[in-house]
């Protein structure tokens, strides 16, 4: 209990922190490893892959003559099968918020539930590993998992059998926008509830106590205090799984239509199938570009939020 | 004698008679699972009393606090505020506030909407909101502060936000747990002036939750030690530190020596015991002691004189500077006796002296089992 103001980021004492340089330069080789790590496999890959942009495909490979014509590409199409990247990244950045909102809105009370409400530390740490352990299992697995759920046979055509909704417009989900959406939530709400619980863990249950005790009742409590407080979990959780779930392929591959097709599909179809690897390799860059500006977004409001 | 009767000797004559008082446990019992906090409890704290619940930690204090304010629920038992039963009552539907250990002020809100949270929530309009939160402010002396985040603010300063947002609220009783146990000895020192102060100044119902007895002797109308779940004395803070009920409150309020003897003559509660090497001693005692019996008697280190003696008597073994005093361990046969003296008049490790002690002040207890027998007895009993 006694750290628990430290944790929130209280600090005892008001944190007037000497920045003193050159304090640890003798331990600079520490580094060494992270910053080779990141050189090797970040910096290099990127390099070659945003110069393979630059470049121009021809029909065995590429020859290195600079030039822009890729990104014009992604951007404005060409005569013959007009503007198709864009609106592709559209449909993914639409894709990416949708599976966002509702792995945000299904995480939320979960984690709450695990931080507050369970009491029993061995049922908490049931319910914990119950979220963890679909982690454990191949995203390809748990993707197919939903293309039996969903099918014409399967168990959810079933249940609709049962209640009387077969043949509406819920028994065609298979093959569509909605199956790829209700896959991603269902492969990103456990990252969700892991990065909004490690916020609402360190909340001290005196803070909510506090709240009560000054006259505020359970539910005002929860939105006027709890959902504040645990924004800087929410905004990273939501960065994290926009970002995977805007980029994924494997979903609309999966349990997609062929309307659904994503931006990474496109990129993985030019790499492999097209073998254009520049057109691909400025897809990506554009891609790259738009999760950048997410993430920036999201850092800044995060920084605004812990002010 | 010693289980979950509140007599209400000391306490000072506040409220009418037959009027309610502030508040009152009845019967109270509260366990988490197999372990009881505080069994068959009874407590009654008048209107405007400064009351302090003392005791080690595990005692059953917090627990009776966070009964009041409603952040647990009694097993048996009943809790009336204001002549009020709130016992089924939550802590948001109870007219008492509570200063958290820790604070718990909210990290994301400025210092004045921490302070103006509850009012606001109430519904109070925003100027009378902003004109209490200000007169708060003030009478905590931390006017300047109400634009900044409580993490911008030292130790003190927390504190005397977390004290304005529980007072804001016109509580009828102020719940105050450990409040001053995060900040450093002087400022813990200033803090008590400044409690009672807020205290007499705005005239509210305190009870306070320490495990610190220089605190509660300092700040307290009145007392109530606890340990095991039952209270052990409910007195003022004179009467405690005088005439210490049981064994256990005079080991737990200041230092004090224990030692056992045995009684040799007892009259109209005066006894006179054998202490063996360090001779016959006389003291007071509430308890039903017979001539013969061993006892444990209390002496305090202020109360011991040393003097030069004969080799073959008491020896010292240590001797330490505490501040304005010297601290003496010395022995005798098989007891150890502290006692402080003055700077002039230390002695040397080793050397032999001979032990003197003011009569007025001693209290002689039964010898009897450790609380953890008591408790068994206390079952019994119910």
């Amino acid at each position: 209990m006694s750290d628990a103001a430290a944790q929130v980021g209280l600090p005892p004492v008001t944190p007037e922190v000497d920045h003193k340089e050159g304090k640890g330069r003798g331990r600079a080789f520490l580094g060494i490893p992270v910053v080779g790590w990141m050189f090797l496999f970040f910096a290099i890959p990127y390099t070659l892959l945003f110069l393979q942009s630059l470049w121009k495909p021809t029909a065995f490979g590429v020859s290195h003559d600079w030039n822009l014509e890729n990104y014009k590409l992604v951007f404005f199409g060409d005569a013959l099968s007009g503007n198709i990247y864009i609106p592709t990244l559209l449909r993914s950045l639409k894709v990416g918020a949708l599976v966002t909102i509702f792995a945000t809105t299904l995480a939320f009370p979960i984690a709450y539930l695990l931080a507050f409400k369970i009491r029993n530390s061995r049922t908490r740490l049931v319910l914990y590993v119950l979220v963890i352990v679909p982690l454990w299992a191949s995203y390809l697995l748990r993707a197919y998992a939903w293309k039996v759920i969903l099918g014409q046979n399967g168990l959810f055509a079933s249940v609709l059998d049962q209640v009387g909704l077969a043949n509406t417009f819920l028994s065609n989900l298979l093959y569509s926008q909605s199956a790829v959406v209700i896959t991603m939530t269902h492969i990103f709400t456990p990252f969700m509830i892991l990065t909004i619980y490690a916020v609402l863990e360190r909340l001290p249950p005196s803070l909510i106590e506090a709240s009560k005790d000054l006259g505020v009742g359970r539910f005002k409590t929860f939105f006027t205090l709890v959902v504040p407080l645990a924004l800087p979990g929410v905004i990273a959780g939501a960065t994290f799984t926009m970002g995977l779930s805007t980029g994924d392929f494997v979903a609309p591959q999966l349990v997609g239509g062929p309307h659904d097709v994503m931006i990474a599909n496109q990129v993985y179809s030019q790499f492999g199938a097209t073998n254009n690897w520049p057109l691909g390799s400025a897809i990506a860059f554009v891609l790259l570009g738009f999760v950048a500006i997410l993430v920036a977004l999201s850092t800044q409001a995060e920084r605004r939020e812990q002010l | 004698m010693i289980s979950g009767t509140a007599s209400s000797d000391g306490a000072p004559a506040q409220g009418a008679p037959d009027g309610h008082a502030a508040v009152e446990l009845e019967n109270v019992t509260k366990r988490y699972g197999d372990v009881t906090a505080i069994e068959d409890f009874d407590l009654r704290v008048e209107d405007g009393e400064f009351l302090t619940l003392l005791g080690p930690s595990g005692c059953g204090k917090t627990t009776t606090l966070r009964l009041i304010g409603g952040f647990e629920a009694p097993n048996r038992g009943e809790i009336r505020i204001g002549g009020e039963d709130m016992s089924s009552q939550p802590a948001y539907r109870r007219p008492v506030n509570t200063v958290f250990q820790q604070y718990a002020l909210f990290p994301h809100l400025s210092v004045s909407r921490n302070i103006g949270y509850g009012l606001k929530h109430a519904g109070t309009g925003r100027e009378e909101t902003a004109r209490r939160v200000e007169e708060m402010m003030h009478l905590m002396q931390i006017p300047d502060v109400g634009d900044r985040r409580p993490r911008e603010l030292s130790g003190g300063q927390q504190q005397r936000v977390a004290l304005a947002r529980a007072l804001v609220m016109n509580p009828k009783v102020l719940l105050l747990d450990e409040p001053l146990g995060s900040l450093d000895y002087k400022l813990r020192k200033d803090m008590q002036f400044e409690l009672k102060r807020i205290h007499r100044e705005v005239g509210v119902t305190f009870i306070y939750v320490t495990h610190d007895q220089e605190e509660a002797m300092t700040m307290s109308d009145r007392i109530v030690v606890m340990s095991n779940g039952h209270i052990e004395q409910d007195a003022s803070p004179a009467e405690i530190f005088d005439r210490p009920r049981t064994a256990f409150v005079a080991d737990f309020i200041g230092d004090t020596n224990i030692v056992h003897g045995t009684v040799t003559r007892i009259e109209n509660g005066h006894a006179s015991v054998d202490l063996g090497p360090l001779g016959e001693i006389g003291g007071s005692t509430d308890d039903k002691i017979a001539a013969g019996d061993r006892v444990r008697v209390s002496i305090r280190p202020t109360d011991v004189r040393v003097e030069h003696g004969d080799s073959g008597g008491a020896v010292v073994q240590d001797s330490v500077l505490v501040g304005g005093h010297i601290a003496m361990k010395i022995t005798s046969g098989s007891e150890t006796v502290v006692a402080h003296v003055g700077r002039g008049s230390s002695f040397e490790p080793g050397s032999d002296v001979r032990l003197h002690v003011d009569s007025d002040r001693i209290r002689i207890f039964a010898d009897k089992p450790e609380p953890a027998a008591d408790e068994s007895q206390d079952a019994a009993q119910a």
